[in-house]
C-alpha cells in the first residue's frame, strides 16, 4: 500500500471519527448521568443547520458586496451557534424526560422525528428548497498534522480529540465527575447525600446536546460547506453503539469510535464505484456496528440507573 | 364533578370567539391562486386583499350577526349562572350560536351561487355578443333562456355543448372563516357540556373528555405551534394593487392566511369524495406502520426499523409478483405473504440479536434501515464493477462467517470466546476489514461488469419492471365495478354505508342499556338499528346519489390494513398469547417467573411487528399506489417513522390506532395541498406537526395530572377527594354539591 493511499485512509478516518467521537462523547455525559439520549441524531441535525444557516446569514452581506469577502469569525459563530441550539434541544429533552419523567427512548424518537421535519420548513423559510441550504463561502482554517502533506484537519477535528483527556479527566478525576456519575448509578443515595439529582442530570443532558451540536457543526460547516437534509446519517446512532462498546468510558469511546470511523472510511476505499457497487459499500459501517454490538453488549455494563426517570 | 373547570373553559371560549367575530373574516367570498382572498366580516364588511373582487350580494349578515353576538353572550352568562340551571342555558345558546351559523352559511352559499350564476349569465351573453366560429348561436340562447331553472354544473355542461367553454368562473373557492368556524364549535361544546344536564349523559361525557383530551391537547398545541411557524414563513397574500395599511386590515390578513392553511389542509380531504379518497389512500400505510409499532410497543420493544421493514416486505412483494406463475387467486395472497415474510424476516433479525445478546433493538433496527436502504438503492441501480474484486471480498467474508459458524460448534473453542477480552473481538473485526480490503485493492486483469438485476427496467430509472397482472390487487373503484373513474358520475347507494356503521354503533352502544345487554337482544336490536337508517337514508334520497368517482389509487390494501387491525386486535387482547406478549411488555421478569419464554416472545414479537410493516408493499408495490405496479426507489419510508406518531396517539390499541392513522392521512394530504395552495408554504409542515404531536404526547406530564391519571379520576367520580389541591379547585369552581 503506497503512502498517498495510506495518507488518504488515515485522513478518512480521522475526518470519519469526528462527529462520532463528539456525539458519543456526548452521549457518555447524558448516560452516565442516567438519562438516555437517543436524540443525539436529532440533535446533530440541529446543529448542523444552526452551524450552515447562521455562518451563511453572518457572511451574506459581505459576500453579496465582493463573492471572494473573507469573514473569518462566520464560520466560528456558526460552531457557537451549533453549540447553543444542541444545547437547547438537550434542554428540551432534559425537560421531557427529567421534569415529566416521560419515556426517554419516545422523547428523543420526538426530537429526531423534528430533525427531519422542521430543518426543512426552515430552509423552506430561508433559501426557498427544502433540502440544502446555501453553501458557505467562508470555511473554518485548515491545520496540518505534525507538518505533514496531505494530513490537514480543520480545528474541530483536533478539538474532538482533545475532549478525550478532557471528559476522562472531568468525569473520573473532578467531584463534578463524581457527581455526575453517581446519580446515574444510584440517584436515591445520591440524594441522600445532597446532591441535586434533577441538576446533575440537566447539566449532563445539555452538555449531549453541546457536545452533539458540535458534531454537527462539523458536518455541515467543518466537512462540507452547507446543510443537506438527514446528512447526520445514523450518526447519532452509530455513537450510540459507540457508547455501548466502549464501556461508557472516555478511552473505551475513543477506540470505539476510531474503530467505527475506520469502517466508514472503507467506503471512501472500496467506495467511489471502482471496486464494489458504492450503494452496498454504505451500508457495511452499519452492519459492522450490529456485528459490534451483537458481540460486545453483553459484557457492557450500562450506568445502573440510566433510562430510568427519578422520583423523589 | 367535572374533570375541567367547564364554567372557565367554556366562558373563555365564548370570549375568544366574540372577539373572532369582531376580527377574524368570517367568510373568504373568493380565494385566487396563491392564496390571495376577499373576506367578509360580519356585518357587511368586506377586506379585499385579491384588489379586484366585485362585491358580493350576501343576504341575512345582520340577523346572523345578532345570532351569534346572543348565542355567544349566552354561553358566557351561562357560565355565570350557578347551580344547574346553567345547563339548561348553555343548551339554548348553543342551540341559537349552532342554528344563526349554520343558516349564515346556507344563504352565504346561496349568495354566492346566485353571484355565481349571475357571472355565468355574463358570460354566456358576452358569448353571444361577439359569437366565434366554434359557438352554436342558437343553442347557446336556448341555454341562456334556460339558466335560471338549472344548476351551476348542468349549466356549465350546456353551454360546452352549445360550443362555449366558461373556465373561469369567479368566487369558485369560497368558503366559511375563522369566526363562523369558532362561533359552530363553541356552540356545540354549549351544547355537548348542556347535556351534563342529565346525569348519564354527565357520565358518558366525562368519560369522553378523559379520553380524548391527551391526544387532543396534544394535538391543538402541535397545530398552535405550527401557526407560529405558517405566520413566519407565509405572509399575507396580496394582489399587485393592494397594500395592507392599518393594524386592521394587517390583522383581518394574518389571521385569514392561518385559517386559510388550514382550512386548505382539512376542507379537501373531510369535504371533497376526492380529497376523502385521498386522505384514505395516505392513511393505508400508516395503518400497517402504526399497528407494527403498537404490537412492538404492547410487547414492551420499541421498534424504529419500520422503514427498513416496509422495504424488504416491498423488495419480497416485487419479487413474488414478478416470479410466481399462476392464477390471480393463487399470486395474489403469495404476494401478500411474501410482503409479510420479508419484513417479518427483517423485524426478526434485531429481536433474534436482542434475544441471544442482549443488543438493543432500538439501535440494531435504526441500523438495519440504512442497511435495507442501501440494499434497495443496490438493487435498482445499475453501473459498473470491478466484479472480479467484489467476488474475491463475498468470499472472504464467506470464509470468515464459515470459520465462525464452525468455530462456534466447538464448545471449548466457543468457551475460549466468550472469555476473549473485547480488545482481541475488535482486533478480528479490523483483520476482517483489512483483509476485505486487501481482497478489493484491484488487480492487474480486472475488468469491469455491468451490474444489474433481471428485474429492474432498462435504463436509469431506479424501478424494477411492472409486476405481473395477476399479482395486482384491484383499486376500489375497479372493485366497486367502476372501470372510467373519474369522467362520469356514477349513483351511489351511500345508506350501504350508514347502515352498517349506525347497527355498528348500536351494538357498541346498546350495554349501556341494561335491558338490551343479552346479545339474544342486542343483535336483533343493532340490526332493526342499521334496517332503520337505511330507511332514513332511503327517506332522504339518499340511497341513490350521483358521485364523481375520484380517479383515485386507493386499493384493496386498504381493506387489508382494517383487516389487520381487526386481527392485532383479536391477537392481543383476545388470546393467551397476546395476553402473555402484553404481561412480558409489562414486566419481563414477573411474566418470565409466570411461565413465558422471553426470548422467543421478543423475536415473535419482533417478527410480527415486521410483517406488519412489510404489509405496505401490499400498497406500495402490489396496490400500484406509486405511479405504477413496481417496486420503485422512491417508496416513502418515512411512514415507517410516522408509525410512531399513529402508535403513540392511537393509545397502541387497533382501533384508535385506525382513527388516528386516518387523521396523518388527512394531514399528509393536506400538507400537499398546502404546498400548492401557498407559494411559501411546504407540505414538511405537516411533518413537523407529527413530531410534535409525540413531543407533547410524551411529555404529557406537563397536562394537569387530573387530565389523564385514572386514579385521580376514579376517585373523582365517587365524591370530591379531600385532599388533592386539584381536586379542590374544581370543587370550588362547581355549584356545591
Amino acid at each position: 500500500m503506497d503512502t498517498v493511499l495510506l495518507l488518504a485512509l488515515v485522513s478518512s478516518m480521522l475526518r470519519a471519527t469526528t462527529p462520532l467521537l463528539f456525539a458519543a462523547l456526548g452521549g457518555l455525559f447524558s448516560e452516565r448521568s442516567g438519562v438516555v439520549n437517543i436524540a443525539l441524531e436529532g440533535i446533530i441535525l440541529f446543529g448542523a443547520l444552526a452551524a450552515a444557516v447562521t455562518a451563511q446569514l453572518i457572511e451574506a452581506p459581505a459576500v453579496a458586496q465582493a463573492a471572494n469577502a473573507r469573514v473569518w469569525y462566520a464560520p466560528w459563530l456558526g460552531v457557537l451557534a451549533a453549540m447553543a441550539v444542541g444545547g437547547l434541544i438537550g434542554w428540551v429533552h432534559a425537560v421531557i424526560s427529567i421534569r415529566y419523567k416521560a419515556d426517554q427512548i419516545i422523547s428523543g424518537t420526538a426530537i429526531n422525528l423534528m430533525g427531519i421535519g422542521i430543518p426543512a420548513v426552515i430552509l423552506s423559510g430561508l433559501y426557498g428548497n427544502t433540502a440544502t441550504s446555501t453553501p458557505i463561502r467562508n470555511r473554518l482554517p485548515s491545520w496540518e498534522l505534525f507538518g505533514i502533506d496531505g494530513l490537514a484537519f480543520n480545528p474541530l477535528v483536533y478539538l474532538a480529540f482533545l475532549l478525550v483527556p478532557i471528559t476522562w479527566f472531568v468525569v473520573f478525576r473532578t467531584p463534578f465527575g463524581l457527581r455526575l456519575r453517581s446519580v446515574g448509578e444510584h440517584p436515591e443515595a445520591a440524594d441522600s447525600l445532597g446532591i441535586n439529582v434533577f441538576r446533575m442530570r440537566y447539566v449532563g443532558v445539555v452538555l449531549s446536546g453541546v457536545l452533539a451540536g458540535l458534531a454537527g457543526a462539523y458536518l455541515s460547516i467543518g466537512n462540507v460547506n452547507q446543510f443537506v437534509s438527514e446528512m447526520a446519517g445514523g450518526r447519532g446512532f452509530i455513537a450510540l453503539a459507540a457508547l455501548i462498546f466502549g464501556k461508557w468510558h472516555p478511552l473505551g469511546v475513543f477506540g470505539a469510535t476510531l474503530l467505527f470511523g475506520a469502517f466508514q472510511a472503507t467506503e471512501v476505499l472500496l467506495g467511489g464505484g471502482r471496486l464494489l457497487p458504492p450503494t452496498l459499500v454504505q451500508s457495511l459501517p452499519y452492519v459492522l456496528t450490529m456485528v459490534v454490538l451483537a458481540g460486545f453488549v453483553g459484557r457492557s455494563i450500562a450506568p445502573k440507573a440510566s433510562g430510568k426517570p427519578f422520583e423523589k | 364533578m367535572s374533570i375541567v373547570s367547564e364554567r372557565l373553559a367554556l366562558f373563555l371560549l365564548a370570549v375568544v370567539a366574540a372577539l373572532a367575530v369582531l376580527v377574524a373574516p368570517w367568510a373568504a367570498i373568493n380565494r385566487e391562486t396563491g392564496a390571495r382572498s376577499a373576506v367578509v366580516l360580519l356585518p357587511e364588511r368586506v377586506v379585499d386583499f385579491t384588489g379586484r373582487t366585485d362585491p358580493v350580494d350576501l343576504p341575512a349578515q345582520g340577523t346572523v350577526f345578532v345570532l351569534t353576538l346572543v348565542g355567544l353572550a349566552g354561553v358566557g352568562a351561562g357560565a355565570a349562572v350557578r347551580g344547574r340551571g346553567r345547563y339548561l342555558v348553555w343548551i339554548a345558546a348553543g342551540v341559537v350560536l349552532v342554528s344563526g351559523t349554520l343558516y349564515g352559511m346556507n344563504r352565504f352559499y346561496a349568495g354566492v351561487a346566485n353571484a355565481r350564476q349571475q357571472a355565468f349569465v355574463n358570460e354566456v351573453q358576452r358569448g353571444l355578443d361577439n359569437p366565434r366560429p366554434t359557438v352554436d348561436v342558437a343553442a347557446l340562447e336556448q341555454v341562456l333562456a334556460a339558466a335560471g331553472e338549472r344548476s351551476l354544473d348542468e349549466n356549465l355542461a350546456a353551454s360546452a355543448d352549445a360550443g362555449l367553454v366558461v373556465r373561469r368562473l369567479p368566487y369558485s373557492n369560497a368558503g366559511f372563516g375563522m369566526s363562523a368556524f369558532l362561533a359552530l364549535v363553541v356552540g356545540l361544546f354549549a351544547i355537548l357540556f348542556g347535556l351534563r344536564w342529565f346525569p348519564a349523559a354527565s357520565r358518558a361525557i366525562d368519560r369522553l373528555l378523559r379520553g380524548a383530551a391527551v391526544p387532543a391537547i396534544s394535538i391543538l398545541l402541535a397545530l398552535l405551534a405550527a401557526a407560529v411557524v405558517i405566520l413566519a414563513l407565509q405572509p399575507t397574500p396580496v394582489g399587485a394593487s393592494v397594500e395592507i395599511d392599518g393594524l386592521f386590515t394587517y390583522l383581518v390578513g394574518r389571521l385569514d392566511t392561518l385559517w386559510y392553511a388550514y382550512y386548505s389542509m382539512f376542507h379537501d380531504s373531510l369535504g371533497t369524495v376526492n380529497g376523502f379518497a385521498e386522505s384514505l389512500k395516505f392513511s393505508t400505510p400508516l395503518i400497517f406502520t402504526g399497528l407494527a409499532v403498537a404490537f412492538g410497543f404492547q410487547a414492551g420493544l420499541f421498534n424504529i426499523g419500520a422503514p427498513g421493514q416496509m422495504v424488504m416486505g416491498a423488495i419480497f412483494a416485487m419479487l413474488a409478483g414478478l416470479y410466481v406463475p399462476g392464477p390471480r387467486l393463487v399470486v395474489m395472497p403469495l404476494a401478500i405473504l411474501a410482503a409479510a415474510l420479508g419484513g417479518g424476516l427483517w423485524g426478526a433479525l434485531p429481536g433474534w440479536l436482542k434475544a441471544r445478546f442482549g443488543a438493543n433493538e432500538v439501535i440494531n433496527t435504526i441500523l438495519l434501515n440504512f442497511v435495507a436502504a442501501s440494499v434497495l438503492l443496490f438493487i435498482l441501480s445499475s453501473g459498473n464493477v470491478f466484479a472480479a474484486a467484489a467476488v474475491r471480498i463475498i468470499v472472504v467474508i464467506g470464509v470468515f462467517v464459515a470459520l465462525m459458524i464452525v468455530l462456534s460448534l466447538i464448545r471449548p473453542v466457543r468457551a475460549l470466546v466468550a472469555r476473549a477480552p473485547r480488545v482481541a473481538l475488535a482486533v478480528g473485526a479490523v483483520v476482517l476489514l483489512g483483509a476485505c480490503i486487501v481482497a478489493g485493492l484491484p488487480q492487474p486483469g480486472d475488468t469491469p461488469v455491468r451490474l444489474q438485476m433481471p428485474f429492474k427496467v432498462p435504463g436509469n430509472e431506479p424501478k424494477s419492471q411492472v409486476l405481473n397482472a395477476a399479482a395486482q390487487l384491484p383499486q376500489l373503484p375497479a372493485m366497486l365495478g367502476i372501470q372510467r373513474a373519474g369522467v362520469n358520475l356514477v349513483s351511489l347507494d351511500y345508506g350501504l354505508l350508514l347502515a352498517p356503521v349506525a347497527a355498528l354503533l348500536a351494538l357498541l352502544l346498546l350495554p349501556r342499556w341494561r335491558a338490551a345487554r343479552p346479545w339474544s337482544r342486542r343483535l336483533p336490536l343493532a340490526l332493526g338499528v342499521g334496517a332503520l337508517a337505511y330507511g332514513v337514508a332511503w327517506l332522504l334520497g339518499w340511497t341513490s346519489l350521483p358521485t364523481a368517482i375520484p380517479p383515485t389509487k386507493l386499493n384493496l390494501s386498504f381493506l387489508l390494513a382494517l383487516l389487520a387491525a381487526a386481527l392485532v386486535h383479536v391477537v392481543l387482547f383476545r388470546t393467551r398469547w397476546g395476553y402473555e406478549l402484553r404481561a412480558v411488555g409489562l414486566s419481563p421478569r414477573a411474566a418470565e417467573y409466570g411461565g413465558a419464554n422471553i426470548a422467543r416472545n421478543t423475536v415473535m414479537a419482533m417478527a410480527i411487528s415486521g410483517a406488519l410493516a412489510g404489509l405496505t408493499a401490499t400498497h406500495y408495490v402490489l396496490g400500484g399506489a406509486l405511479e405504477d405496479y413496481s417496486l420503485r426507489q422512491s417508496i416513502p419510508t418515512n411512514d415507517g417513522f410516522d408509525g410512531i406518531a399513529v402508535a403513540l396517539l392511537g393509545a397502541n390499541q387497533p382501533v384508535f390506532i385506525v382513527a388516528s392513522a386516518f387523521l396523518f392521512g388527512v394531514l399528509k394530504y393536506g400538507g400537499s395541498v398546502l404546498n400548492i395552495t401557498f407559494p411559501n408554504l411546504t407540505r414538511e409542515v405537516v411533518s413537523m406537526i407529527l413530531a410534535l404531536v409525540v413531543l407533547f404526547i410524551a411529555a404529557r406530564g406537563f397536562l394537569p395530572q387530573r387530565l389523564f391519571d385514572p386514579r385521580t379520576w376514579m376517585g373523582a367520580e365517587s365524591g370530591p377527594a379531600k385532599d388533592d389541591a386539584n381536586q379542590k379547585r374544581t370543587t370550588a369552581a362547581e355549584e356545591p354539591t
